[in-house]
């Protein structure tokens, strides 16, 4: 119940909110109820006035004036209710949803993948969303209820106290311990909720992104069918949670009917005996109406409650990974020397494909080098190394003669930047893409860049230039441009090292050629490790490396 | 990263229009008998609500006034009861019928949504985000839950309910029923007003949830890269930024939402109040406006029918965002899709339709042009091509110039402006899908991969593929190669997007479906981008040996593969060129 737990202090830290809007949700119900109250109080008072002929006595103006006010307040109470307690829990929402993001920051990188992209992005939306209820719909109209209700049980104490711990005890059984016992029970039915929307998303994102697959391979039809399969689970979930929500709507109305019961069983034995009257028997009678309306919505909360109870548990398995990746207590710092030296690493993915052997490699500051090789070779797997995506499993990297392992993560980072063979093109502009390399980077800046990985002409014939939108993956680029885009974006970061991994693919020969030799100028001074296919026009390299089998040899 | 879509489109209207209205109406229908029983319920709950006020006052009036021993009160206390457990039963069938109703129309409304995504064509999918769509899909058609389950049975209950108990007030008390009544048509009207502000409210929210969704999924996929250049924080400032956005939004559907529950809580409560005070004056004698003297058990009936004269009111306006944030949602979605879904029982075609050709294809392409929405003038520019039966035809020409876009529209995944793309003299729109699927083959720059082995990720091209076919295809395509390095082979399973791959080993998965299947036409668009040349060169021939009896054409930047082909074009500016081979076998080779 980890998640609870970072739940309640998001709750704590907000404290004064939800207590207003739990206090607002109490004084709406007890006006409601007591307006009743005071109505039936009074009419029956003046009817029985009227047969006594005591009507000249009967004091008119204090219970019309209750009456009066109780309207105004409960009007103006139920309105700040709502208000007041979705504030506060939007606002929780918005904490939460940000600690996530952050925790999950801390996790990459992830080494192994354990959550797939899209069920990520769905608990992080519909997840936490699905807690908003907790407090909405399952605390404070039960907690409304209960301070209600004692005080309600209290009062009745003076008139009929058989009644009244009769009345009390069915309410807390109908208002409090049938929900949450049925939330109980529902909540593999909400955890089904919750799994099948989350795969439904993630089978129509997948359909999406492979929509062009499905189409040439005649796919379709199958992909709709299993779509169709998964619409109907969630669909039965659905269902079996609105039958244990209309069921706990019975349960809880014919609770109200057994505690108006409670109260009409015994009237009449004790207006006989006098120790009660009238007025206060219809009183009492409306008191319970007013209360059981509450239970209403503390019935439809159920099945939300059982939501937010399985998306606690999704969430709880985030929130319990800890990072792969630990900062050392007392972290060393990299000197200037910027040399990169892989001394005899050893990798390999455990079951038994051995990458690297005993791989050693020195890469004097501001020298670039290229490792060449078979496509599964393992350049890929060298350059993860470095940045530590991936554990060496012998040996050692050193920059400058410090361990990596010995310095920060994010001094690390600073030092290296990466281009990945996956990078991706963000949703945003092509400003917001290029600024993720440097924030504080100007247009001129950017067009140089630009104009270093051949993509400036291009920019400048669109219409919005640097502020053209670019669709989800960067699909309205071509795969080569898309390429060239996030090569800029790493020339554009600060970092003294640059690790490139294929940053030539999907160009052609002409623009790869061109493209080589102006990075060779645009990184002068840095140290780059390139991993390539590509043809190496000379001068873009100091020395070219060929890894094979494992192993690393001058080419 | 302030913005997050190139327009906001929050102030256009809400109101829905004919044609949505007339949908929704057909859509609701989807719910046949259960949505009926989840309209009769409340109607029937409530009538026999008069009769248990009715008894509840005569009782207590009994016990109070005339003094009634418990004896006398029995059998009235058992209706009363009796009464409530059967309208709770009814609320509780209500609801669960009108559950019931809601599930066969989100389920129905996904499948058509979903074929017709399926029908449209690459650029229109392209054009969309998933994570948008995924949204529309799973949260616009959620918002249509309440409406079917909640709202419409709470609108017909607020329609003909508090009429039949002002009827039912009426003889009991003239002036309370008018009353009753004469504030009445005011709640619509009133309701009308607050309600108008909440479904414009409400789209926003909608838009807003739909764009943080989206903005999720893409940094979520890219939070590495974002981790590594520092970045993370910022982007979680932006996504704090959004989610506060989307909060305020919400509060605004919500501050207009509580104004019209709180008009009606403001009249539910007059009428208690004003019910309570005229009782209780004409009781004591301070007004007369009866013919016969009021007696406490009329007082009491009026007293419990006023807030039931509003019950289903405020029923109604509790659920009316619910109306409110599905005609919101029918909006986005008409939008988003462009048109909304027509309902009609076809299926697909079935999977096993005859193929009337064999062998290699011809391909005829007339004057074919393409644009593309944001990419400056036409892709391919009135387009002319003939590939002979057998021949492998090389497109050559710089990243970007429309390679992709040409092998894409001679698939027919592309909206064509102009022009004409024929398959065996026979046009591309008078194939079946099937039937094109079976005679054209595809392979694309960003295959597909599942998260699933990669057996099944090959089997995609031919489910009841055998275990030998796959394999061999894997051997042909040079997935082996790495696969047999993998302790369980073929039966390896790939993390979403085929993580653990490089690009290369997943653009040879791509091909192994190729050669799962038997076209007369193959289309492959950079099959051996990212492969060393050693790979590269098995590659090709794998390509080349399932070239043979079949037509060709490959988009390329490799000379190698280009060296192999029949004939080379080159594409340019949106014409193709043809390249002659003895300018072209010096300049390719250069780079060999």
């Amino acid at each position: 119940m980890t998640m609870l737990k970072i739940f309640a202090g998001f709750l704590s830290t907000r404290a004064n909110r939800f207590a207003l809007a739990l206090f607002l949700a109490i004084v709406t119900l007890l006006t409601g109820t007591a307006l009743l109250a005071v109505s039936g109080w009074f009419l029956t008072a003046a009817s029985l006035a009227a047969i006594t002929h005591s009507v000249g006595g009967f004091d008119l103006f204090s219970p019309s004036a209750a009456i009066r006010g109780l309207a105004l307040l409960r009007i103006v109470s139920r309105y700040c209710e709502q208000l007041y307690g979705h504030d506060a829990t939007i606002a929780l929402l918005g904490d939460l949803r940000i600690w996530l993001f952050k925790h999950l920051t801390t996790l990459i990188p992830l080494g192994p993948r354990r959550l797939r992209g899209g069920d990520l992005a769905a608990r992080l939306t519909a997840d936490i969303d699905r807690l908003d209820t907790v407090f909405l719909l399952a605390i404070s109209p039960i907690l409304a209820l209960m301070a209600a209700t004692a005080l309600a049980v209290i009062v009745f104490h003076a008139f009929l106290p058989q009644a009244s711990l009769v009345f009390g005890a069915i309410t807390l059984v109908v208002g409090a311990l049938l929900p949450l016992a049925m939330a109980w029970i529902g909540r593999p039915l909400g955890e089904t909720t919750v799994m099948a929307c989350a795969d439904l998303r993630t089978s129509i994102i997948d359909a999406v992104e492979g929509h062009c697959d499905l189409v040439a391979f005649a796919a379709v039809a199958r992909a709709r069918a299993a779509l169709f399969k998964q619409a109907e689970r969630l669909s039965r979930a659905h269902v079996a949670q609105s039958g244990l929500t209309s069921l706990a709507a019975i349960l809880t109305q014919a609770g109200g009917g057994l505690a108006l019961m409670a109260v009409l069983w015994p009237g009449p034995g004790a207006l006989d005996a006098e120790a009660l009257s009238g007025p206060v028997l219809v009183a009492a009678v409306l008191v319970v109406f007013g209360l059981f309306e509450m239970t209403a919505p503390i019935a439809r909360g159920i099945a939300k409650l059982g939501n937010a109870l399985a998306a606690t548990r999704r969430l709880d398995e985030i929130a319990l990974m800890s990072p792969r990746l630990c900062d050392p207590a007392s972290p060393a710092h990299l000197t200037n020397d910027r040399t990169v030296t892989f001394e005899n690493v050893c990798f390999d993915y455990g079951r038994g494909r051995r990458v690297l052997q005993e791989v050693s490699l020195t890469i004097e500051a501001g020298r670039h080098v290229a490792l060449i090789g078979e496509s599964g070779s393992g350049k890929s797997t060298l350059i993860h190394l470095l940045l530590r995506l991936v554990d060496l499993q012998g040996g050692a990297i050193r920059i400058g003669g410090v361990d990596i392992r010995q310095v920060t993560q994010s001094e690390l980072h600073r030092s290296i930047a990466l281009l990945a063979q996956d990078d991706p093109v963000f949703l945003g502009t092509i400003r917001d893409n290029l600024l993720i390399g440097d924030p504080r980077a100007d247009a001129a800046k950017l067009y140089r860049v630009l104009a270093a990985v051949k993509l400036k002409s291009f920019v400048e014939t669109l219409p919005s230039g640097l502020d053209t939108w670019l669709g989800e993956a960067g699909h309205t680029l071509s795969a080569g441009q898309a390429r060239r885009l996030c090569l800029a974006r790493v020339l554009l970061s600060p970092a003294p090292i640059l690790a490139l991994d294929e940053p030539t693919s999907g160009l052609d020969r002409e623009t790869e050629r061109a493209l080589l030799q102006d990075l060779a100028i645009a990184a002068k001074g840095r140290g780059v490790l390139i991993a390539t296919h590509a043809d190496l026009p000379p001068g873009v390299v100091d020395r070219v490396f060929r890894l094979s089998n494992g192993r690393l040899n001058p080419a | 990263m302030t913005r997050l879509s190139e327009s906001d489109r929050t102030s256009q209207s809400v109101r829905l229009n004919a044609t949505q209205r007339r949908w929704l109406t057909r859509l609701a229908r989807h719910g046949r008998v259960a949505l009926l029983v989840a309209f009769a319920a409340p109607l029937i709950g409530g009538l026999l609500l008069i009769i248990q006020a009715h008894e509840l006052s005569g009782l207590l009036s009994a016990a109070i006034i005339d003094g009634a021993r418990r004896a006398a009160l029995a059998t009235p206390l058992l209706i009363v009861a009796g009464l409530i457990v059967t309208r709770s039963v009814l609320t509780g069938l209500g609801e669960f019928a009108g559950a019931i109703a809601a599930e066969r129309v989100k389920r129905d409304l996904r499948d058509v949504l979903f074929r017709n995504l399926m029908a449209y064509k690459a650029d229109r999918v392209r054009s969309l985000a998933s994570g948008a769509i995924a949204g529309a899909m799973i949260e616009h058609v959620e918002a249509l839950d309440g409406y079917v389950s909640r709202y419409l049975p709470s609108l017909i209950a607020a329609a003909l309910l508090p009429v039949a108990f002002a009827v039912a007030i009426m003889p009991v008390d003239v002036i309370v029923g008018l009353l009753l009544l004469a504030t009445a048509p005011l709640i619509p009207l009133f309701m009308a007003l607050t309600g108008w502000g909440a479904q414009a409210a409400s789209r926003r929210h909608l838009d807003a949830f739909s764009r943080l969704s989206g903005l999720f999924v893409d940094r979520l996929r890219g939070l590495t890269t974002l981790k590594l250049h520092g970045r993370a924080q910022a982007q979680a400032e932006l996504i704090k930024k959004t989610g506060d956005e989307l909060g305020r939004r919400i509060l605004a559907v919500l501050r207009i939402a509580f104004l019209s529950s709180t008009v009606l809580e403001f009249f539910s409560a007059l009428a208690v109040a004003g019910v309570a005070l005229y009782v209780g004056l004409s009781l004591l004698g301070s007004i007369d406006l009866r013919d016969s003297p009021m007696t406490l058990a009329t007082g009491l009936f009026c007293l419990l029918m006023a807030p039931a004269f509003f019950a289903p009111l405020r029923q109604l306006a509790a659920h009316y965002h619910d109306g409110a944030a599905a005609k919101a949602a029918v909006t986005a979605l008409d939008e988003l899709f462009d048109g909304l879904p027509a309902f009609s029982s076809a299926g697909d075609a079935p999977e096993n339709a005859i193929v009337h050709r064999q062998g290699a294809a011809t391909l005829q392409i007339r004057n074919l042009t393409v644009t593309a929405p944001d990419r400056a003038g036409t892709v391919l520019d009135t387009v002319s091509l003939d590939a002979e039966p057998g021949r492998l035809i090389a497109i050559l020409g710089t990243s970007g110039v429309g390679k992709s876009t040409l092998l894409e529209a001679i698939r027919g995944l592309r909206t064509i402006e102009a022009g004409e793309v024929s398959i065996d003299a026979k046009p591309l729109a008078d194939f079946s899908p099937h039937d094109l699927a079976r005679r054209v083959a595809w392979l694309g720059q960003h295959p597909h991969i599942m998260a699933a082995t990669i057996a099944q990720n090959i089997r995609l091209a031919r489910p009841r593929a055998s275990d030998e076919e796959v394999a061999r295809a894997a051997r042909d395509a040079r997935v082996s190669d790495f696969a047999d390095t993998l302790p369980d082979g073929l039966d390896t399973c790939l993390g979403e997007r085929g993580l653990g791959l490089s690009g290369g080993e997943l653009q040879r998965i791509a091909l192994a479906r190729i050669y799962l299947c038997d076209p007369g036409l193959v289309l492959l668009d950079e099959p051996t981008a990212h492969l060393d040349p050693q790979t590269e060169a098995r590659v090709i021939d794998g390509i080349m040996a399932f070239s043979h009896g079949r037509t060709v054409i490959v988009a390329t930047h490799s000379a190698r593969l280009a060296a192999c082909a029949d004939e080379t074009f080159r594409l340019s500016r949106g014409h193709l060129s043809p390249v002659h081979a003895r300018v072209a076998k010096p300049i390719l080779r250069e780079g060999v």
